[in-house]
């Protein structure tokens, strides 16, 4: 009866002498890993954004958070007249990167998404070409 | 029967049939790029390489060799997959490889065999081609840059459209599928070419970048358009149609459209659709909900219970069987008028009352299978090709691969009478009858008549005093036109009918029937007489009896009544009276004339101005049904996407009142295609299921005989013009006017003049003429050619602005004198 409690302070005894696994967020910041998937970011090139509008990251997004649409430009080429990811149902699989014919959509390091309304959630074309 | 092996799979096949087709026919899939089932072999790809034992050493293009006898042939082995690779490779070698932006992905013959065969890298290397890309033309996008030259553009435009657009230029490496004279692209605009182009080289400019293929929802249905009754499949996203889709199997037509079908949907989404009822309150059409506007139109009607004859109907023969069935039972059942009517009174009168004369049943003996089984057609009018442009592709087949002989009579000439081995008979504009009792006569005098026909004396009789003058052609070209007609093995006579067309009427189908009875081309395959029924449910308005069928008033007297007050309250579903009925300042009178009236249409037409109460009604693709086509063809229609706005089907709306006014409710169109199934004679034992995407050719127990007709003398006014209307070959009706296609080539009313006439009147090609007729006056443009003889002048009856129909008064041919503006 008495030595399964010993065993179990022997246990907590222990940890007060070991370096915490917890980190003191939001004034301890986490090291981000490369590889990590945050927040969707649309690469520019020549001052525009790179995507084609090609729908192959809808297409491939498991979740159906992401909108496009297509529009033809003075020079008649393709480009994405509306491009929308719903952050709430994103599940940053990362998959939209893996699709993209023309490296257009990466994944950036950050996480912090939280908001106070649920319209803030939708990130348009705008909103992810500022993060150069 | 030749029997073969194929991947050591035993097969019996035609012995005209290639290795290509005898591998299809037993479940094996040879990849192909420029072969298509409906054109000629061409040969030109390599593609389709196999490897046949008895002729070892060299790879065989399974789509042009013949099968013969014992062949032992090999589909798939490494050095087969090896030549394709290199196909391939070469293919992409000058190709752009821009898929990310091309609109042919996902639907890419190139893209899909070089994903199947792993194409991933590429031995050569070669700059990319540099053609000029064509973004100006409105329908046809042309990136020539990414053609594999597989030809099948030029081909289908060559062997089934018959207007030659495309042909290769250049050699060798330089070769480009060009343009005459390497200019812009100004064709009749039908989409094969796009429909067939294996890969992103041509593309339908309207769809341009809308959606990916993948995307699309696809949903089978029929044209809304022509009576025709193509089948069409549309492609939806985000309850929008955006485009439709090629599929090669459908239909009699093997998924062939005209400009209509393949670039005039546009109209569904248009954002000129009526969403939402509208009531004229203080003199102005005011929004208002469903529940205001029918009760509105509900008190009217049944007020006009206890007068039956101050009330009248018109529909429109777009609205699908189940919904003029309910439009038949409310008016003719419930309200108890017989004073209904489709555009009968005016256009279809040679079902309605032509071919019930002359067989005994409101349609035609014939049906669109015929066309090809025939050994010599009569084509009334070269507007055949025009109204109904895609049984002109079967009749351009069956001319030039099956040796039909092609005779058109016509007041003008056309695209038909270029065909190779067609004679045109061009006679006076009007004299239709009168020409086919000369027929007639002729083939009595050359004693051609079948004998003992029900009625031969009288007809004897009544053509006694027929001429070719009178129909202002020479007696030979009578005679020998009545010669080859009897003396053909299978004569089939097509009648084109519609509101452009006030001749086309029950007195020239009885004219037309006497000619195929007195020849006997009368019940059997490939001969008859197939009257072509504008709309694409003209054969179902008929069939529903949309038409007075007692001592009702028909269109012209319900409009007539309007006028004088007799009718007070009218519905109108989807007829558009002041620019489709002739004479349209009368008609306009009438309307402002009525008490109340009521319209539902998908737009606010020049006729829905003038109601009490709109209804917003819904377009083809939001509602399932059927449609009878010409030639008795009953086809299923599908719902695609959802109704624009708060627009509800003409079956809701006839449904609702139907109800409130204590006749029969149905809970939904099925049950009424029950009830058609179990009450119409002819589609007895038919049912939606069992339609399935063919449809059904419902049949007909003919009792033919002889109607004799007397042709009416023609009174030519000396120094007029003689006017005919009829069908721009872009536009159906007024509906088109509606769509971006057909309005982006083909935006205007015109006139068409012959150069001569022209000359001395001293007008040129787009000039602004005033057109006058003892009725009013019109302005239009001018097109000057050759198509029209001298003296005669055409204009199509579409257009709201510049309207023929302001000045024709409902007779064959209106008298016009023709002055610069
Ligand atoms: S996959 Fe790339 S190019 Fe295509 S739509 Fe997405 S971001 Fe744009
Ligand atoms: S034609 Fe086919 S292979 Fe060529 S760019 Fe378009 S989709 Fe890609
Ligand atoms: S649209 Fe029709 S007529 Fe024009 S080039 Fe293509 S196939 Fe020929
Ligand atoms: S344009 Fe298209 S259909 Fe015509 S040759 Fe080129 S690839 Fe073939
Ligand atoms: S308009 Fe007539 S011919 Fe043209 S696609 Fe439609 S049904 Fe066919
Ligand atoms: S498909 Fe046979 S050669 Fe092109």
């Amino acid at each position: 009866m008495i030595m399964p409690l010993i065993k179990g302070l022997q246990i907590t005894i222990s940890h007060m002498f070991k370096k915490p696994v917890t980190l003191q967020y939001p004034t301890e910041r986490p090291d981000v890993k490369p590889g990590f998937r945050g927040l969707h970011a649309l690469n520019v090139s020549h001052d525009k954004a790179k995507c084609v509008a090609c729908y192959l990251c809808p297409t491939v997004c498991p979740a159906k958070c992401i909108t496009v649409e297509a529009g033809e430009d003075a020079n008649h080429d393709k480009y994405a007249a509306k491009y929308e990811i719903d952050m709430l149902r994103c599940i940053f699989c990362g998959y939209c990167v893996e699709a993209c014919p023309v490296d257009a959509i990466r994944m950036t390091e950050q996480f912090e998404l939280a908001n106070y309304s649920r319209a803030d959630f939708t990130y348009t074309k705008d909103r992810l070409l500022e993060k150069k | 029967m030749v029997n073969l092996t194929i991947d050591g799979k035993q097969v019996a096949v035609e012995k005209d049939a290639t290795i290509y087709d005898a591998a299809k026919a037993c479940g094996i899939k040879i990849p192909i790029l420029c072969h298509d089932k409906k054109l000629h072999p061409f040969g030109g790809c390599r593609m389709c390489l196999v490897e046949v034992e008895q002729m070892k050493g060299r790879l065989i293009p399974s789509c042009t060799t013949p099968v013969t006898e014992g062949m032992i042939v090999q589909t798939t082995t490494d050095e087969i997959v090896k030549a394709r690779k290199l196909v391939l490779e070469l293919l992409l070698l000058k190709h752009p490889i821009d898929c990310p932006v091309c609109d042919a992905a996902g639907d890419c013959d190139l893209q899909n065999l070089t994903y199947e065969y792993k194409v991933n890298m590429n031995r050569f290397v070669d700059e990319k081609f540099n053609h000029e890309i064509d973004y100006e033309n409105p329908l046809i996008e042309r990136d020539m840059n990414r053609c594999i030259h597989c030809g099948k553009c030029a081909r289908i435009c060559d062997e089934i459209v018959s207007y030659g657009a495309y042909t290769f230029i250049n050699r060798g490496i330089e070769a480009k599928m060009g343009t005459e004279f390497d200019g812009p692209l100004n064709c009749e605009f039908c989409g094969s070419c796009v429909s067939v182009c294996p890969v992103g080289a041509l593309n339908s400019r309207p769809f341009k970048f809308k959606a990916r293929w993948w995307a699309l929802q696809k949903t089978k249905s029929v044209c809304s358009y022509c009576g025709t009754g193509c089948q069409l499949t549309l492609g939806s996203k985000d309850g929008k149609v955006l485009t439709t889709i090629y599929d090669e199997n459908q239909g009699f037509h093997n998924g062939q459209l005209c400009t209509r079908g393949r670039f005039g949907y546009q109209f569904v989404n248009s954002d000129k659709r009526l969403t939402a009822p509208l009531i004229r309150k203080n003199g102005k059409l005011q929004e208002a909900t469903w529940e205001e506007a029918l009760a509105e139109v509900t008190s009217r009607l049944s007020a006009g219970k206890s007068d039956p004859a101050s009330v009248a109907a018109l529909a429109t023969p777009r609205l699908t069987n189940e919904e003029l069935f309910l439009f038949e039972k409310l008016f003719r059942g419930t309200v108890g008028t017989d004073n209904i009517d489709h555009s009968a009174g005016f256009a279809h009168e040679a079902l309605t009352k032509g071919a019930v004369a002359s067989f005994g049943v409101a349609a035609s003996p014939a049906e669109i299978a015929d066309v090809q089984k025939s050994k010599l057609l009569l084509v009334v009018k070269s507007d055949a090709y025009e109204t109904h442009p895609v049984i002109g592709f079967e009749i351009n087949l069956g001319v030039k691969r099956k040796g039909i002989a092609l005779r058109i009579v016509s007041d003008k000439k056309g695209k038909l009478t270029r065909l190779p081995g067609a004679k045109t008979t061009v006679h006076a504009p009007g004299s239709e009858v009168a020409l086919f009792n000369a027929l007639c006569k002729s083939v009595i005098d050359q004693g051609l008549a079948v004998e003992g026909v029900a009625g031969l004396d009288a007809l004897k009789a009544a053509v006694a005093d027929a001429s070719a003058e009178k129909a202002g052609v020479t007696a030979e070209e009578i005679a020998a036109l009545a010669k080859d007609f009897a003396s053909a093995e299978k004569a089939l006579i097509i009648l084109p009918i519609g509101q452009g067309y006030p001749g086309h009427n029950a007195a020239l189908a009885n004219a037309a029937a006497n000619l195929a009875i007195l020849t006997g081309q009368v019940g059997k395959e490939g001969a008859g007489l197939l009257i072509m029924g504008e709309k694409n449910n003209s054969q179902g308005a008929v069939d529903m009896g949309i038409y007075p069928k007692g001592t009702g008033l028909n269109a012209a007297a319900i409009l007539d009544g309007c006028a004088n007050g007799n009718v007070k309250t009218l519905f109108v579903a989807g007829e558009n009276p002041v620019v489709s009925y002739p004479n349209r300042k009368k008609v306009e009178k009438a309307l402002e004339n009525v008490e109340f009236m009521v319209v539902s249409d998908l737009f606010l037409t020049e006729t829905a101005a003038m109601a009490d109460v709109v209804l917003p009604a819904c377009s083809f693709a939001e509602k399932s049904g059927t449609f009878t086509s010409l030639g008795r063809r009953v086809q299923n229609v599908r719902k695609a996407i959802p109704a624009v706005g708060l627009a509800k089907s003409d079956f809701e709306i006839l449904n609702a009142i139907s109800q409130a006014l204590g006749g029969a409710g149905y809970n939904n169109q099925g049950e009424v295609f029950t009830e058609i199934a179990a009450t119409v004679p002819a589609y007895k034992g038919l049912t939606q299921a069992c339609l399935k995407d063919e449809g059904a050719v419902y049949p007909v127990a003919l009792s033919a005989k002889l109607v004799p007709v007397a042709a009416k003398a023609a009174a030519p006014a000396a120094g007029k013009l003689a006017l005919v209307t009829g069908s721009a070959l872009y536009h159906c009706g007024t509906m088109s006017r509606f769509g971006e296609g057909p309005m982006y080539v083909c935006p205007d009313a015109y006139a068409e003049l012959n150069v001569a006439d022209a000359a001395a009147l001293k007008i040129g090609e787009g000039d602004q003429v005033t057109v006058t007729s003892g009725t009013g006056a019109v302005q239009v443009a001018v097109k000057v050619g050759k198509r029209v003889p001298q003296g005669v002048v055409f204009s199509p009856y579409h257009f709201g602005e510049g309207s023929v129909n302001t000045i024709t008064d409902g007779s064959e041919v209106t008298y016009v004198t023709v002055a610069k503006k």
